[in-house]
């Protein structure tokens, strides 16, 4: 189905071209027929009204949170937790009543289904409120972390067990809150208890595992975008365990890791190799996967390669400053410090965290390798573009840390990224005629050129003089895009 | 289809009602089943003292250099130095448990504090019957006992801080102590939940 907004511009055209006697009424109507021009109206009704209750529900949660933060003294605690549980058990099962109605037939989503939906939010977080007085009843010590955390879990079950996207999307920014104050250790008068350690200390695993099947399930980019970032940030945190076995040489097999791990296994993220291995299991028989179109196949894969580049754009940037390759010189010898983490870096080489996600990107990029219609294995081109890219940044930073310092050379090489990355969007931009990508790609550069502008000791009258040729650069080839993209969209029309 | 949609749903809400009622069940249990106990508090650091509706108690306790007096205590520090590596540094804490001895007279209002006797590092099974064993942990020097949030309700909760204020800025010399005391309950298991506190000869129960 085309988008709304297309659907909306195509009726007034329609009706234009009907009324100018364009087009007949005949074909007037199977043109609405197609594009469901009647559906709209109350499409965009329904968004709004989504939006209505999903805030309100939020709002109510946090009423009924405060509430219970606020000791409700009055009432006994047998017949406070009778109470509560009633609450909870009557939002549930009221919502889930409305939402399970059947559709009516001329709309996708019938208006006590969406309040259905309001309320099963409510009564996740109600869960939560749940929990929080539990503990405070009984005077219970708990951590903020194993709240939030238990309740994430807690929340996932039924967004697996429902189906539902916005339950999905809480249980995973709760679980990656939780995850984040244990780490932080941002509650620290209450640690997390032990169980809810090894819940984080498995989180890169148990993320990816759980959060990522759930996207599938609901078909929700949301769920996909979040789940992944929750997933590769814990794993981020995992790495940054290396700097403990104290040494500078393990310091720099965390950067070098975690530098380019996560945007490895976004980049060659495919969904048809998932859908590959869990064929076996369809009781279906599937059409041949290579033959099918992308958009059909590959739900996800472009959410995976845009926060990949994303990640790659932070990292290029920020190792593009000079400070960034400040070279801290390890004393003991090479052979030493490989030996100390052979030794005590083997618990977290042998990471299972660690070994799945590299397992994980492994086969990923064999299977991108893979012979297709040429029966040769090989590389696409901008696959093999990405992997050089990726290969430099894991070289420079391990040469710089284990072989010689090399602070010019790293730093003028990841200004070479830097901008070839740069380039790269604005060129992507141009051959698809996107905007956004385009216009990223020029405040990249200028971003570049500033920054080392304002890093270097450059006289005023230099910093005047660039200021004015950056100013100029990005007016003439933002116009100039601008007219591109217009005559790139009427070309086709000629 | 519908049907096993709802089957989904039950099993769900009876799951997450089983982890509603799981987290006070423990500490249900030993309030009902376990012995009371009484123990002395520390003043605490005034800035942390309230946290949004409670109030954070320290113990004499929960000092490792009162510990580190009691008999017993080197021993866990010997094995806590054995099992630290850079790398678990931070993974589970090493649990203990304090031997506490009821004072003569019990009975008194305000009552009188136990007495820390000893520590080890495994639960005592035949302690006499005025002992009681308190698990605690101690996860890089914050030692804990489960004890140390109480809920105070909205509107006595500034009438009792300054209370606590009050009996911890009368404290003068090493001796004496404040006139704060928390009555507990601890269990067979060791785990202990605060029941009540004591401000002079005032007792609070929420």
């Amino acid at each position: 189905m085309a988008s709304d907004k297309f659907r909306q511009q195509l009726r007034q055209e329609v009706e234009q071209w009907r009324s100018q006697g364009l087009i007949s009424a005949e074909q007037s109507q199977q043109l609405a027929e197609r594009y469901e021009f009647a559906k709209l109206d109350g499409t965009a009704r329904d968004r709004f009204v989504v939006v209505v209750l999903g805030i309100g529900s939020v709002l109510l949660g946090l009423g009924v949170i405060t509430f219970v933060a606020a000791n409700w003294q009055a009432i006994p605690r047998e017949l406070k937790l009778l109470l509560l549980l009633t609450l909870f058990v009557g939002v549930n099962t009221t919502g889930f009543y409305f939402w399970n109605q059947p559709p009516l037939p001329d709309r996708q989503e019938s208006g006590r289904q969406r309040l259905g939906q309001g309320l099963l939010l409510l009564g996740a977080l109600i869960l939560g409120a749940n929990l929080a007085l539990m503990g405070q009843m009984f005077h219970i010590n708990g951590s903020s972390a194993d709240l939030c955390i238990i309740w994430g879990l807690a929340v996932l079950g039924m967004a697996y067990g429902l189906r539902l996207t916005s339950l999905g999307v809480l249980a995973i920014l709760l679980t990656g809150i939780g995850y984040w104050i244990g780490v932080s250790d941002w509650d620290w008068n209450n640690s997390p208890s032990d169980t809810v350690r090894w819940v984080m200390h498995y989180m890169p695993l148990i993320a990816g595992l759980s959060f990522i099947p759930l996207a599938y399930w609901c078909r929700s980019k949301w769920l996909f975008g979040l789940g992944a970032i929750v997933s590769l940030m814990a794993l981020e945190s995992t790495l940054s365990r290396f700097s403990e076995v104290a040494s500078y040489f393990n310091f720099y097999v965390k950067w070098v890791m975690s530098f380019t791990l996560p945007p490895a296994i976004l980049w060659s993220y495919d969904d048809r190799l998932w859908q590959r291995l869990s064929a076996p299991f369809a009781s279906q028989s599937q059409p041949d996967l290579e033959t099918l179109p992308a958009s059909e196949t590959q739900y996800f894969r472009p959410i995976a390669q845009g926060l990949s580049l994303l990640y790659l754009t932070v990292v290029t940037y920020s190792s593009s400053f000079h400070d960034a390759w400040e070279h801290h010189q390890d004393p003991t010898s090479r052979p030493a410090q490989m030996e100390r983490l052979m030794t005590e870096g083997l618990p977290l080489l042998l990471d299972p965290n660690l070994l799945f996600f590299v397992g994980l990107m492994a086969v990923q990029w064999i299977y991108l390798a893979r012979p297709r219609r040429t029966g040769r294995w090989g590389l696409s081109r901008i696959d093999g573009m990405m992997l050089g890219f990726l290969v430099v940044i894991a070289a420079m930073t391990f040469w710089h840390s284990t072989v010689a310092p090399i602070n010019a050379i790293a730093t003028f090489l990841s200004n070479v990224l830097l901008f070839l990355l740069a380039v790269a969007f604005m060129r992507d931009g141009l051959a698809e005629g996107q905007r956004r990508i385009f216009w990223s790609g020029l405040t990249l550069v200028a971003l570049q050129i500033l920054s080392r502008l304002l890093e270097y000791e450059t006289s005023l009258l230099l910093k005047s003089l660039v200021f004015v040729l950056c100013g100029i650069g990005v007016i003439v080839i933002g116009l100039w895009f601008e007219r591109y993209v217009r005559t790139l969209r009427t070309a086709p029309e000629d | 289809m519908r049907n096993s949609l709802s089957l989904r749903f039950w099993i769900v809400l009876a799951l997450q009602i089983v982890l509603i009622l799981a987290v006070p069940a423990q500490a249900f249990y030993t309030q009902m089943n376990g012995r009371s106990l009484v123990l002395q508090t520390a003043p605490v650091d005034p800035y942390s003292l309230f946290q949004g509706y409670s109030v954070t108690l320290g113990y004499d306790i929960s000092n490792v250099q009162n510990l580190s007096k009691l008999p017993g205590w080197k021993d866990i520090e010997a094995k806590q130095k054995l099992e630290r590596t850079p790398l678990n540094a931070d993974a589970a804490s090493s649990e203990f448990y304090v031997i506490l001895e009821a004072p003569i007279g019990e009975g008194s209002r305000p009552p009188k504090p136990w007495k820390a006797v000893s520590v080890t590092g495994r639960r005592p099974d035949n302690l006499p019957a005025n002992q009681i064993a308190l698990r605690g942990s101690d996860r890089q020097g914050r030692i804990r006992y489960g004890l140390e949030t109480y809920f105070i309700p909205e509107d006595q909760r500034d009438d009792i801080n300054q209370q606590i204020r009050q009996v911890n800025s009368q404290v003068q010399g090493e001796s004496s102590k404040p006139a704060f005391v928390v009555e507990a309950k601890v269990g067979a298991d060791g785990n202990a939940v605060p029941m009540a506190i004591w401000l002079r000869d005032k007792r609070y129960q929420f």
